[in-house]
């Protein structure tokens, strides 16, 4: 296909899943009802060839803005909708259409006989739209826009189930979390206009070296939104309770493509952030300190959904630490790991979803047990998603965690900046344990030992159907092999994502040892996982008892929630009733004080003089004349 | 003197609206305005007079004129009302009065202090005495027992 062609309709793959989501709102509940599924799965397909062929030849274009609508025009200011392709955004359109196709099928089967049927693929497709459209975006405000909108899909789709209130407030957590990440992020948008005077973001980066001392302030207004969006720390609290929506977005909105869009987001903007030290700094750093706490959560979470979310949290945060390094390559290995990511993490969520719709909604893995001779392909899928998350050699997870830490090992300048990111990479070491380890606690407890099956299950404890369980072995061959694909090569990564702004010229790291260290490491921690739950043992509750305060601190989630609920969210509480009985009484008051001063007066004066009696309003008429005539002589 | 003929039309417009406002008998009422209405028309004359052109007598012409029709209707409508209520006082039609004023109603005439006068009974004697009786009785009832 010619590749003009190609560039010139790139429109289409937003286009698809927008004409899918309305057609799917429209039909669904009288027309399509149990079909509902067949524009969505049908927008996200096309999307996705499309996609793989933009990928394909993306190396060989010239990155720039396409199709090119005008939408906003005032004065010197012009925010058009257009589309900009570049080897950057045709790897996560793939990423985000492939595995959304794959997801989007599973839910054909995990949400079949939902009542809200219609409502979820219109929704996903909606989703869909917004996601693409983010990657695509080629201005501030757009990406803004799409930003926001990838947002209300999240709100909609984790409150799926409304009539649960569990459901219903993760919704409202989560929109409210975000709110706090984007006002930075739209304040850099406003930054970005007052600094450059344009939007456009080749002008932007072709501007960026005139503007130095600004960029710091800008890159961190921006990575607010990033810290919203990709639940880093202090906002990850909403990403854990948004797995009450549907599994399905769970993998697809909430571990593979929505959380990854703050990544995006820091990659896309990295002619910026190479820039602004500092600013690179502090995304290291956070992206540090998240990736180590969720792991530490996760340790000890019972909920099987709930560990794979506090892993997501992690893993976005080693994907910061990455983006953080200053250097290219850095950034190249970040969205390495964004991409790996989004295949295991999607797969991984899709077994749990398929453990959730077997065993009649439970997921608690304590209950759990021996489940691999029930569901075998659920069982080593998930074994696949679970060696790649840990990072078990010659697996994709390996290959884009080691780019990482590779480059974390070479980062800073030698002063006090590399010692900072010298104790970044022991917590990311650390990281890679904790995660290899609690990954596996969730298999062995879940597929090994005795097999307990919850009495919820009833009689449909067995393997998913197909149209569940094909998406989970396409995902498990990308799990394994997407890393020797691309890290084979990852200076092939390097070289492609080198046509993208701000990433020419990347050159990768090597180190041995690191790669040494990262794999004895993931064996280590799964090893430690096999020997704590893989056999019958006491271990683990002797363990929990010996250092109790600590088991309970993990358990509790570190009481983030409870920190907030006390700092942030009682104090608002509290002054909006304030603010409540103020606008009740005093401002209300004040109205309601001028609505009945003249009802008043109406009543009590006016009302009685309208009697009915002639010669009384004839005496009026003559003592108001007569007033009136001896008033004007007086004047005079 | 063109003031004698204003206080004179003065006097008639006074006069007029002090009966318009103080009559209830609506043909009065009707009178005192056509009296207001003479004494405005004797002060234009007056002026027409005065200054020597005729604006004001033309001005009088169609006082004259409108009052007449005026006349017409509201004889007729004196005449309508009365059929309906029987009475010419113009406040029983206070109808177009707020709806939830109470109606203004005249208070009864104070009643003089006078003692009501007490019906005569007949007087009688007790029973078993013989009543006294004048001389020209007696002496009818002895001719009427000796006849």
């Amino acid at each position: 296909m010619p590749e003009q062609w190609l560039l010139d309709n790139v429109w289409l793959i937003p286009a698809l899943p927008l004409v899918a989501s309305a057609v799917t709102a429209a039909l669904g509940p009288k027309v399509l009802r149990e079909r509902s599924h067949l524009p969505c799965v049908l927008a996200a397909c096309l999307a996705a060839v499309y996609s793989l062929f933009l990928l394909a030849a993306s190396t060989k274009f010239v990155p720039g803005e396409l199709s090119r609508f005008s939408w906003i025009e005032v004065g010197g200011f012009t925010a058009p909708i257009s589309f900009r392709v570049d080897s950057l955004t045709s790897l996560l359109l793939v990423m985000v259409t492939f595995v959304g196709s794959l997801i989007v099928i599973y839910s054909i089967g995990y949400m079949r006989g939902d009542r809200g049927y219609w409502r979820f693929f219109a929704a996903v497709s909606l989703f869909l739209f917004s996601m693409t459209g983010l990657v695509l975006a080629s201005n501030f405000l757009l990406i803004y826009v799409f930003w926001e909108l990838v947002g209300l899909c999240s709100y909609l789709l984790i409150g799926f189930w409304y009539e649960r209130p569990a459901a219903a407030a993760a919704a409202k957590k989560a929109f409210l979390v975000n709110r706090i990440g984007d006002l930075g992020f739209a304040l850099g948008v406003l930054m970005v206009w007052v600094t450059f005077g344009t939007l456009d973001f080749d002008t932007v980066f072709a501007k960026a070296d005139s503007h130095v001392p600004e960029l710091t302030l800008i890159c961190l207004l921006l990575f607010c939104g990033a810290v919203g969006k990709s639940a880093q720390f202090p906002l990850h609290v909403w990403l854990p309770d948004a797995m009450e929506g549907p599994t399905p977005v769970s993998a697809l909105i909430h571990a593979a493509t929505m959380v990854t869009a703050g990544v995006y987001m820091v990659a896309r903007f990295s002619p910026l952030f190479l820039l602004a030290p500092a600013a690179q700094l502090t995304v290291a750093t956070i992206g540090g300190t998240t990736a180590l706490l969720a792991a530490l959560i996760a340790l000890t979470q019972t909920d099987l959904k709930r560990i794979l979310a506090y892993s997501t949290v992690s893993q976005l945060g080693y994907m910061f630490l990455g983006l953080g390094c200053g250097s290219k390559a850095a950034v190249v290995a970040g969205i390495f790991h964004v991409f790996t990511h989004a295949f295991f993490k999607a797969l991984l969520f899709l077994g749990a979803g398929s453990v959730k719709h077997a065993m009649g909604g439970v997921i608690d893995i304590n209950k759990l047990g021996g489940l691999r001779k029930r569901m075998p392909i659920t069982c080593w899928t998930f074994g696949c998603g679970a060696a790649a998350l840990a990072g078990v050699p010659l697996l994709s997870g390996f290959w884009s965690k080691d780019a990482i830490l590779v480059e974390l090992a070479h980062a800073g300048d030698g002063g006090v900046r590399t010692m900072v990111y010298r104790v970044l990479l022991v917590a990311a070491t650390i990281t890679a344990l904790l995660t290899a380890f609690y990954t596996f606690r969730a298999f062995f407890k879940v597929f090994w030992g005795d097999e307990r099956v919850p009495h919820e299950a009833g009689d449909h404890a067995h393997e998913s159907p197909p149209v569940m369980t094909w998406p989970l072995i396409v995902l498990s061959i990308f799990a394994l092999g997407i890393g020797w694909i691309l890290a084979a090569g990852f200076h092939g990564l390097n070289s492609f994502l080198g046509h993208s702004p701000g990433l020419a010229g990347s050159h990768a790291e090597h180190s041995t040892t690191i790669m040494v260290m990262s794999g004895v490491v993931a064996l280590a921690g799964v090893g430690l996982a096999w020997w704590m739950y893989g056999r019958p043992s006491s271990l683990p509750e002797t363990l929990a008892m010996r250092i109790r305060s600590a088991y309970e601190l993990s358990r509790d989630k570190f009481r983030f929630d409870e920190i907030y609920n006390a700092t942030v969210l009682r104090p608002t509480l509290m002054f909006s009733e304030i603010s409540r009985v103020v606008d009740n009484w005093v401002v209300d008051g004040l109205v309601r004080l001028t609505a009945a001063t003249p009802a008043f007066i109406g009543r009590n004066l006016l009302r009685p003089l309208q009697s009915g009696l002639i010669q009384f309003y004839a005496l009026a008429t003559m003592v108001l004349l007569t007033g009136l005539i001896v008033v004007s002589w007086l004047w005079e | 003197m063109l003031s004698n003929y204003l206080i004179v039309g003065a006097i008639l417009f006074a006069l007029g609206s002090v009966g318009f406002l103080t009559r209830r008998n609506m043909i009065v009422m009707f009178l005192s305005a056509e009296m207001m209405l003479q004494g405005v028309s004797l002060n234009l004359v007056a002026f027409s007079n005065a200054w020597g052109n005729c604006h004001g007598q033309v001005f009088t012409i169609y006082v004259l004129t409108v009052a007449a029709a005026e006349a017409a209707i509201a004889l007729a409508l004196v005449v309508a009302l009365y059929r309906r209520r029987g009475s010419l006082d113009v406040s029983l039609w206070q109808d177009l009065r707020e709806p939830d004023q109470p109606a203004i109603v005249d208070r009864p005439e104070e009643s003089a202090d006078v003692p009501a006068p007490q019906p005569a009974w007949p007087k009688l004697v007790p029973a078993g005495v013989e009543p006294e009786r004048s001389k020209e009785e007696m002496e009818e009832l002895e001719e009427s027992t000796h006849a």
